[in-house]
Parts: structure tokens; C-alpha cells; sequence
């Protein structure tokens, strides 16, 4: 009898596929959603429903309890005189880099925009700095800053442009730019990289063109390449941008946002209120933030510059 | 050839001024700098951040004797008998690179051969300690068995450990023979371990502020060891004076902004003037009259301190001991050790003395969450057994074997630091290594006198590691390197107690 049942169920299923196998088909588009899906829930909306949640309770640093008191950290932050200096500090340190990133990545592209012998393997070498993971740059600028032995410091004391013993990183004010530089050395080999595609993709006609009508290198450059070069460009520091405006791994390496706050931004900010203070509701307000600042400054790029992804 | 850890810099350092002073080509610089592993050094830095890596005494001494031995028979025995109901668990650890940390680290194998039980000891920096332990305890996970927790944070994490006195009698069939609590130095158990009439966990490391000067600096300039702060001031200043020709500076400080490290240091000067960072009514004052004059204090010792001060850690404090910078510092004993190391260029120079004492203390009674204003801060630790873990048996009966007289012993002897236990100090095997050389003990009398006699305390409250990690040391660096106050120190004690006052108050403390 028994037997006599599961064969029936069996015929039926044969002849009306069950829902599970009909999404399973190669037609239906959800099991070709789902993994990637399931992956942006559990380490994307997780995460930030999380940290929404989190900023919305306040913490008893004594106790460790959290209560419900969803507007106590967002106006604590904003009357942080340190969450402002961190937000300026983050603004000068995405602009500064991305303005020397951009200006040396495009002229050393366009030095390595030829077809000579020897070219190709320039450009291959450029990539080297991209595959040093960050902490590793840190830490060798770090040396390199170093006032007692540090290459860099010990020639800028040779040329008469520190004083002796100074202490590039220790100091309020050349900190941020010790801390620049390294992240400016890593960084400008992937903006020549797109600058180079960017430039070896243009159409040789105009230049040919302007040639005999008398142009110069300099005027060919910004009344031509420059405008074609434009989305390129905004792509560039689109992405660049967004990377900066989230900083972290120079700073914590090389000066852990000091001399007092001198180079903290506001991830770093975020990250030592989180792992020194322990306050987690007040870290995620600010790591909400900065996701808020790189949302709206990306998208109002976006706009200005008719940026399409 | 290969390189000791500890010698690399100082190596670098040479290399570098050879070349900066054109003694040798830029060839031969890069040649050297490469045999001494820069990059690799640059990116087992960038892995540690900053370790203590003067402490990481088993790198400087080589392969001690202490390795050879095999343990005291009794314990042995023991762990046999209770470790082999637990074979097979294993039990996680994480620590900062303490030297008894690094010393067990190679021991452990001793451990789980008797009882089968595995341990991972994960060694990292200070900073991610407290970020582990913080994210365990908040999520109750227990992914740890075992804290380590530096004496600034034994008030945060008391409610998240067990107490291993009443465990110990809670549990007979797990209670190692001959433990023996009273062996404990009592100062450490009260001053370390002890919260809200509780142990915390088991004193496990004592580095503890101690006076110590370049014989040979002293003698060429007549000078005598200071007993008071205003004799250091004026010793630090007759060096700086005569040797700054040669590179030498009056003393070294661990000020990086932002830093514990610079906390402690400033803790250090208030109480020698007097003052204290709470007063009994729980309120901070480092701002008062006390307070401002060891602040200055220690302004006026930072112009006469290597630039990079403001820029380091213990770590970087050491190394201008160990490169001769400073001749004389008021710093941690456990430097000791790596200064006596074989190949140290300043082997057998420095010596060792009681911290120097202010005119007067606070009372105990008029600072407040229990903090003991004295000469001798200690940066101690102690080893927490979490309450979440989910191997507490296993883990406790490592915790006792760590803490065992044969251990620490053992552990004092490989890297040459202070023990906690009074029978480790008089044990025929420290007491003969009191001789210049690679992991010295000879600076041990001097650490004991200053533990019975001048041992100081930071407060014990829940909300101090984040005070001694954030608000303090990061304006304190503002102060230090010019970013603000306009070197007043008035101002900025205001203005960290204004920050420290009303989070106090917030938390209803």
C-alpha cells in the first residue's frame, strides 16, 4: 500500500513541476539572484541596519547597558568640537591628495604615453606601489620620517629645510603632510593607470589636426586632451574620492590621528571611540557619517559632472 | 648573518648617520640596510604596531637554561591526572608581547603535552587587546578563556571574570597542589588584582616606574643618582648641557600623543608634585595647583628630551636608552634586561635605583576610585579567566599551571622581569643571575624595594581605560606638540577635566 502511494506522488510530481524546481530552472532569474543577495544582506545591510540600531541607543560606559534614546548620539556628535575637526581634517586630507594624486598621475602618464622601446615595461612597474598593502607603506614611511635616521627627514635636514632632530610626524604641523606623502606615493600609480588608458584610447585625428593648424604641445593639452580626458577623470577621483574620505590605515600606522588630533579623521575618530572608549552606539554615529559624507559628496560629483556608472 | 631584533635599529641608526656624514657609500648603505631586513622589519611592525619590543626579552637572550628544565614533579603529576578529562579542548589566549607572555608562549608545549589541552596564545598589540577583550565581554562570547588585562582596565572587566580565589575553593578536584595565594606580593594582589574586595584575575607582570642612569655619563660629569624630582631636573640638565655635542640629551620620554604611554608618564609627575587625577569627591583634578606644577614639570623635561619623545612609545624610550640619547630616564625596570643584552652597546652602563620621590603625597584617602598616588607607577597586568568562556575548567587549570611558583619562576628567569611571586625573588636561580648579561636580574632587589615601598595605582574605575586611552593623552598631546593651548597647561587639564567631569557624571559614578 504503501508503496503504491509514493509511486503516485512521484507520477504527479513528474507532470507538475513543485514551485522549488521551477525557480530552480535556468529561466527564473532567483537562484542567480539569490547568492549574490544573501552575501549583500549578510555583510551589507546587516551590517548597516546594525550600526543604524546601534546609533540609536545611548551607553552607560559604567554599567555597559544600552537604552533606547535615538537622538541623544546624533547631538552629542554634532556638539563635539572634535567630530568638526575631524570632519575638516578629513575634507583637507581627500582634497589634498586627490589635487597631487591627479596632477602627477596625468603627467606621469603622459611621459609614459609612447610606443618606445622599453615604455611597456615603465608602465608594468608602475603598478609595483598598488600591490604593497597599505600598513606596509605606513610603516616604511614611517622609517623613512624617522628625525634620527629616517632617509627623508635626514635629507630635508641636508638641505637646510628641517632643523636637526626634527620629527616630521611628531609635530602638529607637518604631520598630516608626512602622513600624505605615503599615501600619495601609493596611490598616484592607479591614477596614471586610468590616466594612461584613458589617454591611449583618444582618437589621433584631432591631434594630427591641431598639429597642422599649428598648435602647441601645451595648447593641444588642455584644449584638447584635457576636455576629452574629462570623464576619465571625474571616474578617477570619483573613485579615489570615496576611498579617501574613508582613511584609516595611514594614520592608525603612522601617527594614530596625532599629534593630539592633528591628523585624526573622522574613521579614525570613529575607531578609537569604538575600541578606547567602548562606546559603540556613539562610533557607529560617526561611522554613519562618514557614510552619509561620501554618499552626498559622491553623488553631488555625480551630478556636477554628469557622471554615469 | 642574521640580525637580533633588538640590534637591528640601533644597526640602522649607525648605517644611517655613517652615510648622512658621507662614511660610507650610499652602496654600502643600502647593502647594509638590506642585510638588516628593512622590509621585513617594516612589515612585522605594520603586523604589530606598537609592541612593546623591548619586552620581548626571549629574542634578546637567546636560549636560556630555563628551557631545559622540566617543571616541578608535583604539578606535573597533577596535570596529568586532572588535564586528561579535558584532552583535546583548546583553550585561546590573547595578550599584548608582556615578557612572562612571550617566556610562556614557549612554554605552553609543556602544558599540553602533560594534559593534552591545546593553548593559542595570540600575541598582538596593546590597543587590540582591549579591543578583543572589549568586543568579547560586550557579546559575552567567550571566543577568549583567558584576559590579559593591563592594570588601567581590571575595573572594566571585574564583572567579566572569575574570581580565581573563591573558584580555587570552589572547585577541590581542580585546585593545583601548592598553589600557595599568600606567595602572591601583596602590594601587587592589592594594588593589581584586587577590585571591589575581589581578585580580578592573577598578577602576572609588574613593569614598574624606576630611576636609572649611565654610570659612566655620571661619573665623567661628577654627577650624583637624583632622590627628588628637582634633582632629576637638574642632573637631566647638567648632561644635556655637556653632551648634547654628542648627541646625548638630559632625559627620554614615551609622550607620543594619543598614547598610554604619555598618560603614563604624566600620571607619574602629578603625583610627585603632589597632586592626583581624582580627588575623593570624584571629581578630576589634574587641573588643580598640584596637578599644573607636574604638568610644567614635565613641559620643561620635554625641551630637554630627544624631538622624537613626542613621537614615542616605551619602545621608543627604551631604544634611546639602548642608542645612548639618554643618560638618564624614569622609566620602566623592565628596560633592564635589553640593556644588558649580549650585544648591547650599553652593557653594564645603567643602574638602577628607587624612583625619585616628590616633597609629599596625596593620601589615599583624598584621591578618589581608589587610586595611590606614590613614586613607583606600575603598568602591571594580570590574568583574567572570562567568565565566558565555554572551556572554564581546561582554561583554569592552565591559568594555575601560568601562575605556579615553577613557572613564574621560570618566566623571570628566561626574560629577566620582575616576578609577582616572593618565592620567584629569593629562588637561588634569579638571585644568581643578579650579574651583568643577557636577561640580568640584577635590577630585581631594587624592583622589590619599590614594590614594597613605592608602588602607585591609577584609579580603579569602569570608565579609565578609556580615560587613560582618549581624553587624557590625546589633549595632553595637543598641549605637548603645539596644537593648542598655546603651551598653558592650566588650560588644558581645564579642559580635559571638563570632558572627564561630566562623563563621570553621565555614568552616574
Amino acid at each position: 500500500m504503501g508503496k503504491t502511494v509514493t509511486l503516485a506522488i512521484a507520477n504527479d510530481d513528474m507532470h507538475q513541476p513543485i514551485w522549488w524546481r521551477r525557480i530552480l530552472s535556468s529561466e527564473h532569474p532567483l537562484p542567480w539572484l539569490l547568492p549574490a543577495s544573501a552575501l549583500m544582506v549578510v555583510f551589507g545591510m546587516y551590517p548597516l541596519i546594525a550600526a543604524i540600531w546601534s546609533s540609536l541607543h545611548r551607553k552607560n560606559a559604567a554599567t555597559r547597558r544600552e537604552v533606547f534614546d535615538p537622538a541623544y548620539n546624533w547631538i552629542k556628535i554634532f556638539h563635539e568640537p572634535r567630530m568638526w575637526d575631524a570632519l575638516l581634517h578629513t575634507l583637507m586630507y581627500t582634497g589634498i591628495a586627490i589635487v597631487f594624486q591627479l596632477v602627477l598621475g596625468m603627467l606621469i602618464a603622459l611621459l609614459l604615453d609612447s610606443d618606445r622601446k622599453g615604455y611597456g615595461v615603465m608602465r608594468a612597474m608602475m603598478t609595483l606601489p598598488l600591490v604593497i598593502p597599505p600598513a606596509v607603506t605606513a610603516m616604511m614611511f614611517l622609517l623613512m620620517l624617522n628625525g634620527s635616521f629616517g632617509v627623508i627627514a635626514k635629507g630635508l635636514m641636508a638641505l637646510g629645510l628641517l632643523p636637526p632632530g626634527y620629527t616630521i610626524l611628531g609635530n602638529y604641523s607637518t604631520a598630516m603632510a608626512g602622513v600624505l606623502l605615503a599615501e600619495i606615493w601609493q596611490w598616484t600609480p592607479f591614477m596614471v593607470l586610468i590616466m594612461l588608458a584613458g589617454l591611449r584610447s583618444l582618437p589621433k585625428e584631432p591631434f594630427e589636426a591641431a598639429a597642422i593648424d599649428g598648435a602647441t604641445p601645451v595648447q593641444a593639452f588642455f584644449k584638447l586632451t584635457l576636455p576629452m580626458m574629462s570623464k576619465v577623470i571625474a571616474i578617477a577621483v570619483l573613485i579615489r574620492g570615496v576611498d579617501l574620505l574613508r582613511a584609516f590605515d595611514y594614520i592608525k600606522v603612522m601617527t594614530d590621528s596625532g599629534p593630539g588630533t592633528a591628523t585624526e579623521t573622522l574613521t579614525s575618530y570613529a575607531g578609537r571611540i569604538y575600541f578606547g572608549n567602548a562606546d559603540f552606539p556613539l562610533a557607529s554615529t560617526v561611522a554613519l557619517l562618514t557614510l552619509f559624507l561620501v554618499i552626498v559628496t559622491s553623488t553631488v560629483f555625480m551630478r556636477i559632472f554628469k557622471v554615469k556608472l | 648573518m642574521s640580525f637580533r631584533e633588538y640590534d637591528k635599529k640601533t644597526f640602522l641608526v649607525d648605517a644611517a648617520n655613517d652615510f648622512t656624514a658621507r662614511r660610507i657609500s650610499k652602496r654600502s648603505f643600502l647593502k647594509k640596510s638590506a642585510l638588516a631586513g628593512v622590509g621585513f622589519s617594516a612589515f612585522n611592525l605594520g603586523l604589530l604596531g606598537n609592541t612593546r619590543r623591548y619586552r620581548d626579552s626571549y629574542n634578546l637572550i637567546g636560549t636560556p637554561a630555563w628551557a631545559e628544565e622540566t617543571g616541578d614533579p608535583e604539578v606535573n603529576k597533577w596535570l596529568k591526572d586532572v588535564g586528561s578529562k579535558f584532552k583535546g579542548t583548546k583553550i585561546r589566549y590573547t595578550s599584548e608581547a608582556t615578557p612572562p607572555t612571550v617566556v610562556l608562549d614557549k612554554l605552553k608545549g609543556e602544558f599540553t603535552a602533560l594534559t593534552g589541552i591545546e593553548v593559542e596564545i595570540e600575541i598582538v598589540p596593546l590597543e587590540q587587546v582591549l579591543a578583543k577583550a572589549t568586543q568579547d565581554v560586550q557579546g559575552q562570547l567567550g571566543s577568549y578563556d583567558l584576559y590579559y588585562l593591563d592594570q588601567s582596565w581590571v575595573a572594566t572587566f571585574a564583572q567579566d571574570t572569575v574570581d580565581p580565589i573563591a573558584n580555587y575553593k570552589d572547585k577541590p578536584d581542580l585546585a593545583m597542589p601548592g598553589m600557595d595565594w599568600e606567595d602572591f606580593s601583596k602590594p601587587l594582589v592589592e594594588g593589581l588584582a584586587m577590585y571591589d574586595g575581589h581578585w580580578a584575575g592573577i598578577p602576572f607582570d609588574i613593569p614598574i616606574m624606576t630611576t636609572m642612569w649611565r654610570q659612566d655619563i655620571f661619573d665623567k660629569l661628577k654627577l650624583t643618582p637624583p632622590n627628588t624630582p628637582e634633582e632629576f631636573m637638574t642632573c637631566a640638565k647638567a648632561i644635556y648641557e655637556a653632551e648634547k655635542g654628542n648627541g646625548m640629551f638630559g632625559t627620554g620620554l614615551q609622550a607620543k600623543s594619543g598614547h598610554y604611554s604619555l598618560e603614563c608618564d604624566w600620571t607619574q609627575v602629578v603625583w610627585n608634585s603632589g597632586g592626583s587625577i581624582f580627588t575623593k569627591h570624584k571629581k578630576f583634578s589634574g587641573n588643580d595647583e598640584a596637578g599644573i606644577k607636574g604638568l610644567q614639570y614635565y613641559q620643561e623635561l620635554l625641551k630637554i628630551s630627544p624631538p622624537e619623545s613626542t613621537n614615542s612609545t616605551w619602545d621608543g624610550q627604551w631604544q634611546m636608552g639602548a642608542s645612548g640619547q639618554i643618560a638618564l630616564v624614569n622609566s620602566w625596570d623592565e628596560f633592564f634586561p635589553g640593556w644588558d643584552a649580549a650585544d648591547s652597546k650599553v652593557k653594564g652602563l645603567w643602574m638602577a635605583k628607587r624612583p625619585v620621590r616628590g616633597a609629599a603625597y596625596r593620601s589615599v584617602a583624598d584621591a578618589g576610585f581608589g587610586e595611590i598616588p606614590n613614586a613607583g607607577h606600575q603598568g602591571g597586568s594580570i590574568l583574567g579567566l572570562s567568565k565566558y568562556s565555554k572551556n572554564l575548567d581546561a582554561a583554569w587549570i592552565f591559568m594555575q599551571w601560568a601562575c605556579s611558583k615553577d613557572i613564574m619562576t621560570r618566566c623571570t628567569l628566561g626574560g629577566g622581569f620582575a616576578p609577582m611571586r616572593l618565592s620567584s625573588f629569593a629562588d637561588p636561580r634569579v638571585k644568581a643571575k643578579e650579574v651583568v648579561g643577557p636577561g640580568t636580574t640584577r635590577h630585581l632587589p631594587i624592583v622589590k624595594e619599590i614594590i614594597d615601598n613605592d608602588m602607585a595605582s591609577e584609579p580603579d574605575m569602569p570608565l579609565w581605560a578609556g580615560f587613560s586611552n582618549n581624553e587624557i593623552p590625546v589633549n595632553l598631546g595637543k598641549l605637548l606638540t603645539g596644537q593648542d593651548y598655546g603651551g598653558d597647561a592650566k588650560k588644558c587639564m581645564d579642559d580635559i577635566a571638563g570632558q572627564i567631569n561630566k562623563a563621570v557624571a553621565d555614568a552616574g559614578l
